[in-house]
């Protein structure tokens, strides 16, 4: 009736894995979801499929059902009675299916749980368990690998970064008219550290230049490291806790090597979130700098009258998508709207926004996974009315995985808006002295 | 005392003895230290995690659900009213008449909440997937706890009944989904603590930014 299936020796590894985690917090959370289905329509993946796969209380049930069954009584001895399950090849394939192909881990059913169940936490918790397993998707899997490999996901080889800022510097002298102006690298000693997300040098160092040349006009003490920038920890998304432990190190190490005062986080949400929230308790210990986003430096900025905006100089509609690790994960709510309402003459809210917006469907490492591309793109339809009933030309969003994200959405539901980042926004309003 | 007051009583302290032991796990392994520097507040966060953020203007998933939103809410607080009227009656103490005939409709009404819910995951698809036996039977447990209170104020002779049959469902709690009962509290605490250190509930942080 209750004889445990046996299990092979990676699964074993995975049970005790989850047994080390077993804290107050993830037995609370495990015990607590009472199967209301009250969260289905929270849901980015139910509102578009409709499918009871999605409800987050499954994705909950993913990981429930194991600890009722290694860690309950009920669960041991009656298993069908509580719903509980064996680790098997089918409930990992399940998991995996539901845990990284239908959630995005955007939080937002853990706001209007009726219990206050953190399914995200769950979720991640369960991927760690597939982590352990070797059952991360090959896409996610080789993201965590390339940065742990070369320093920066995406592989960019440190000559060709250094060429690429060099070439910036130019650029921003030129239209600052300014042959001091610089983006300084590997300086110690520097108020700011600031990071980057890796596709920034890659595919968008228009970023780069929208934010030294920010900093140029805040007459900022900044510096950038050639050796560790990547603002990004994609083992956040895989659960894959000794790698985000291994990547969060690194950045530690590089801040105090370069003696800067504080780690300005670039428009990355979850790379936010994992280095400033997460990755204390990863190091186990506090950071002996500051830690703060771009998104709040800029508003201080701007608050500050460190930088002047003329907002004349964006005339188009503009309207905000708030990622989901910044915004609900992070707490960085108001001080990008701040910065958009003096950096824009037309400023109008996605409803809903702030911590009850919808993920663009491209969080939870959803974009490195192309097994579940088209899932993505589907899903992100509930983002893509959202932006179109704004009427916005322009749609601003402080993480560059949203913005691969949205520019997809752009393409596919035909929106005909510009997809940037907020600091791209404000550099375009600078009035520079 | 009769064998139904020491059942009862067997049973109580075996629930009390079960929710101390899941607390204390929980207590023992809390691991509170979060080396994190604070964005918001984590004590605000948890006092508007049990006020503000549970009311339907905040909470989305009851208000695209009032009914049954509506319903849990009676259902819950029948279990309250069912409780506190099992202690009156263990001890047989006496409560006035007025008392006595509102709580026989209301605990019949609460019962009827909960039985509407239970209806409502045998005749919905998606929560019959996500049901399990345990799901359908601890609401049928909780219902006919309600029901049996009821009568049991207008009919003393099946009071024994009722206390074996509380006896049973307290024995039941710490074991199946009703230990959400246990858990709920904790979780609360602990999501309120979330989103208030990272000030994305409690903080007045629209003031801040206002202009």
């Amino acid at each position: 009736m209750g004889k445990l299936k046996p299990l092979t020796d990676n699964q074993k590894r995975a049970l005790a894995l989850f047994a080390e985690r077993m804290d107050g917090r993830l037995r609370t959370h495990l015990n607590s979801c009472v199967h209301c289905g009250l969260c289905d329509e929270s849901c980015h993946y139910y509102l578009r499929y409709r499918d009871a796969r999605y409800i987050p209380a499954n994705k909950v049930e993913q990981i429930a059902r194991i600890y009722r069954r290694y860690h309950t009584v009920l669960g041991r001895l009656l298993p069908r009675w509580v719903g509980a399950a064996d680790l098997t090849d089918e409930t990992v394939k399940e998991m995996v299916d539901v845990v990284f192909g239908g959630c995005s881990m955007c939080g937002r059913c853990a706001l209007h749980c009726s219990v206050g169940v953190d399914i995200p936490f769950l979720v991640q918790t369960a991927r760690s368990m597939l982590a352990e397993l070797g059952m991360v998707p090959k896409g996610l899997q080789s993201t965590v690998d390339t940065a742990l490999r070369t320093g920066n996901n995406m592989g960019i080889p440190r000559e060709e970064f250094v060429d690429t800022l060099e070439w910036l510097e130019e650029d921003l002298r030129m239209e600052v008219q300014d042959e001091t102006a610089s983006i300084p690298l590997d300086a110690e000693g520097k108020r700011i550290l600031y990071t980057l997300n890796p596709r920034e040098p890659k595919f968008f160092p228009l970023s780069i230049s929208a934010m030294a040349k920010i900093y140029h006009a805040a007459k900022e003490d900044w510096t950038i490291s050639t050796r560790c920038y990547d603002v990004t920890n994609y083992a956040y998304f895989s659960g894959d806790g000794k790698a985000a432990r291994e990547l969060t190190q690194r950045l530690f190490d590089e801040v105090r090597r370069l003696r800067a005062d504080t780690l300005v986080l670039a428009e990355c949400g979850h790379g936010a979130r994992a280095i400033r929230w997460e990755g204390p308790r990863w190091l186990e210990e506090s950071y002996p700098y500051n830690v703060t986003t771009v998104i709040e430096l800029v508003a201080e900025y701007v608050r500050s009258g460190r930088i002047t905006l003329d907002p004349a100089k964006n005339t188009k509609r503009i309207t905000l998508h708030d990622p989901c690790n910044l915004v609900r994960g992070g707490g960085v709510i108001e001080e990008q709207r701040f910065a958009l309402r003096h950096a824009c003459t037309d400023f109008v809210e996605m409803t809903p926004n702030r911590e009850d917006n919808y993920c663009c469907g491209g969080g939870g490492g959803q974009l490195s996974m192309g097994e579940y591309r088209d899932r993505r793109v589907e899903t992100g339809q509930i983002k893509a009315e959202q932006i179109r009933r704004t009427g916005a030309k322009v749609v601003a969003t402080p993480c560059h995985n949203c913005i691969d994200q949205l520019m997809e959405l752009n393409r596919v539901y035909d929106l005909g808006v510009e997809i940037k980042t907020v600091c791209e926004i404000v550099a375009d309003a600078l009035v520079l002295t | 005392m009769s064998i139904p007051h020491w059942i009862l009583l067997a049973c109580f302290g075996a629930f009390v003895g079960a929710s101390l032991f899941l607390c204390l796990q929980v207590a023992a392994s809390a691991r509170t230290i979060d080396p994190s520097k604070p964005k918001g507040n984590t004590w605000t966060g948890v006092a508007y995690s049990f006020t503000g953020a549970m009311s339907p203007l905040k909470k989305e998933s009851a208000r695209r659900h009032v009914p049954t939103y509506v319903l849990g809410l009676l259902f819950h607080g029948g279990v309250f009213v069912g409780f506190a009227w099992l202690v009156a009656l263990f001890f047989d103490a006496r409560a006035p008449l007025v008392l006595t005939r509102t709580s026989v409709p209301v605990l019949g009404l609460t019962g009827l909440c909960g039985a509407a819910l239970l209806v409502k995951r045998i005749v919905k698809a998606d929560l019959r997937r996500l049901s399990n036996p345990d799901d359908y039977f601890s609401n049928v447990l909780v219902v006919g706890f309600q029901m049996m209170t009821a009568v049991a104020l207008v009919e003393s002779r099946i009071l024994p009944a009722l206390f074996v049959y509380a006896g049973v469902l307290l024995l039941y709690v710490p074991l199946g989904k009703l230990r959400h009962a246990i858990y709920f509290p904790m979780a609360r605490i602990y999501l309120g603590a979330f989103f208030g250190k990272r000030g994305v509930w409690g903080a007045k942080r629209r003031n801040q930014w206002e202009n």
